[in-house]
């Protein structure tokens, strides 16, 4: 009864290997997917420096310099992120602190003990009681360009397979960041505070 | 059956959750005419002296579908009080507005000159008729008894004659008590088009540019 290891297992497809149950290291960028949509996590160690974009919902809790666009996803600033970019997505969540631009196409939500010093743009705006903001907020542009994006969005299909595995990608001014290739070693760009 | 008809239809308005300890619900007569000079305007810029917040972001946002700058006057005050620098204000004040001249359509000072003394008052209100442009309105209210001041006030905009005023712990100051003619004169270059008594004593104002 209790040496299930030693059951004889069905035999498994290609599909991918359940994620290892041992916490991951901080100090790296995992991808953690979830049924239906792709999420991507960046750990509260990692330093990025350039431009950053991708195509799938990420999650930042570390510092970012330089540029994030996710013109089709989710961007949520966790409370331990310290941004320093002009930052465009579909929808930014901000739970950290950010010192740039913020365009979103449908939405930019500032939580209680978010932080916000620059300008929005977005069709949407919500603000919560204790988040610290300071600078304009745009709905009128946001939403005249709202079509643009909407009507590109029609032409490619919904989860559109990534060009790259983890679609993540960053261009370097100072340094770069890949997705790692081995997850016990973190690559040599990410650095850690 | 008519009128039955009719009735149904009608749908009414959310009322307004009651006030908490601490809250104050005012109507205004003021501010509906504030947001009808700012709502005529095309693609409007309202600056907001007030701290943000999200409810009147929504609002404005649905009601003059406008560009809103948040300029939160009541943290510079309280910063300058904290380090004891009241008396550096009107420099401060002076060049906290990056904006242009005549690039805004509509003003929300809430009751930020009752924290300045006169001089930093004179200096942010004429940097503030420089910022208005033409057509544009101002909105705020004066105190009008002279006691202490021991809290911030926090206004969110309920309806277009509703304001939900809060209050917020402040660093302890005399009020600055401003006669009409004090604030006439402080606003050289703006007409005051509504002046009303609220129950509170205060005195609220609607300013316009010519």
């Amino acid at each position: 009864m209790w040496k299930r290891d030693e059951a004889p297992r069905p035999p498994q497809s290609a599909a991918p290997t359940p994620a290892p149950a041992v916490p991951e290291p901080p100090a790296r960028v995992e991808a953690t997917r979830q049924p239906g949509r792709d999420l991507v996590n960046i750990g509260k160690s990692v330093v990025i420096k350039g431009e950053l974009s991708a195509s799938e919902d990420l999650t930042i809790e570390g510092q970012v310099e330089g540029k994030v666009d996710l013109r089709q996803n989710t961007l949520t600033i966790g409370t331990n992120a310290r941004i320093t970019a002009q930052v465009s997505a579909k929808v930014v969540i901000v739970m950290g602190h950010v010192h740039g631009n913020i365009s979103a196409t449908e939405k930019v939500d500032i939580r209680d003990n978010g932080s916000v010093d620059g300008d929005l743009s977005a069709p949407r705006v919500a603000i919560a009681e204790g988040a610290h903001f300071r600078g304009s907020i745009d709905m009128q542009q946001a939403k005249a360009g709202e079509a643009k994006p909407a009507a590109a969005a029609a032409s490619t299909p919904p989860h559109a397979a990534p060009a790259t595995p983890h679609a993540v990608s960053v261009t370097p001014p100072a340094a770069s960041v890949t997705p790692p290739a081995a997850p016990a070693k973190p690559p040599a760009s990410v650095g850690a505070r | 059956m008519f009128w039955n008809a009719r009735k149904s239809s009608v749908v009414a308005p959310p009322a307004p959750a009651a006030p908490r300890a601490g809250e104050v619900l005012t109507r205004s007569k003021v501010f509906p005419k504030f947001l009808a000079v700012v709502g005529r305007q095309p693609n409007p810029v309202l600056l907001d002296l007030g701290p943000v917040v999200g409810p009147n972001i929504a609002f404005f946002g649905e009601r003059l579908a406008c560009k809103i700058v948040i300029e939160d006057v009541f943290a510079t005050i309280e910063r300058a009080a904290v380090a004891g620098a009241r008396g550096a204000l009107s420099a401060t004040l002076a060049s906290q507005f990056a904006r242009e001249s005549a690039s805004v359509d509509g003003i929300l000072c809430w009751d930020a000159f009752d924290y300045l003394d006169r001089e930093s008052g004179r200096v942010l209100a004429a940097r503030l008729a420089a910022l208005l442009r033409s057509g544009g309105a101002l909105y705020g209210f004066f105190g009008t008894t002279d006691i202490e001041l021991t809290h911030y006030t926090r206004v969110t905009v309920e309806a277009e004659d509703l304001l939900r005023v809060r209050t917020y712990p402040a660093t302890p100051v005399r009020r600055t008590v401003l006669v009409t003619r004090d604030v006439n004169r402080m606003f050289e270059g703006l007409a005051v088009a509504e002046s009303v008594l609220l129950k509170t004593s205060a005195r609220e104002c609607l300013f316009r540019k010519p």
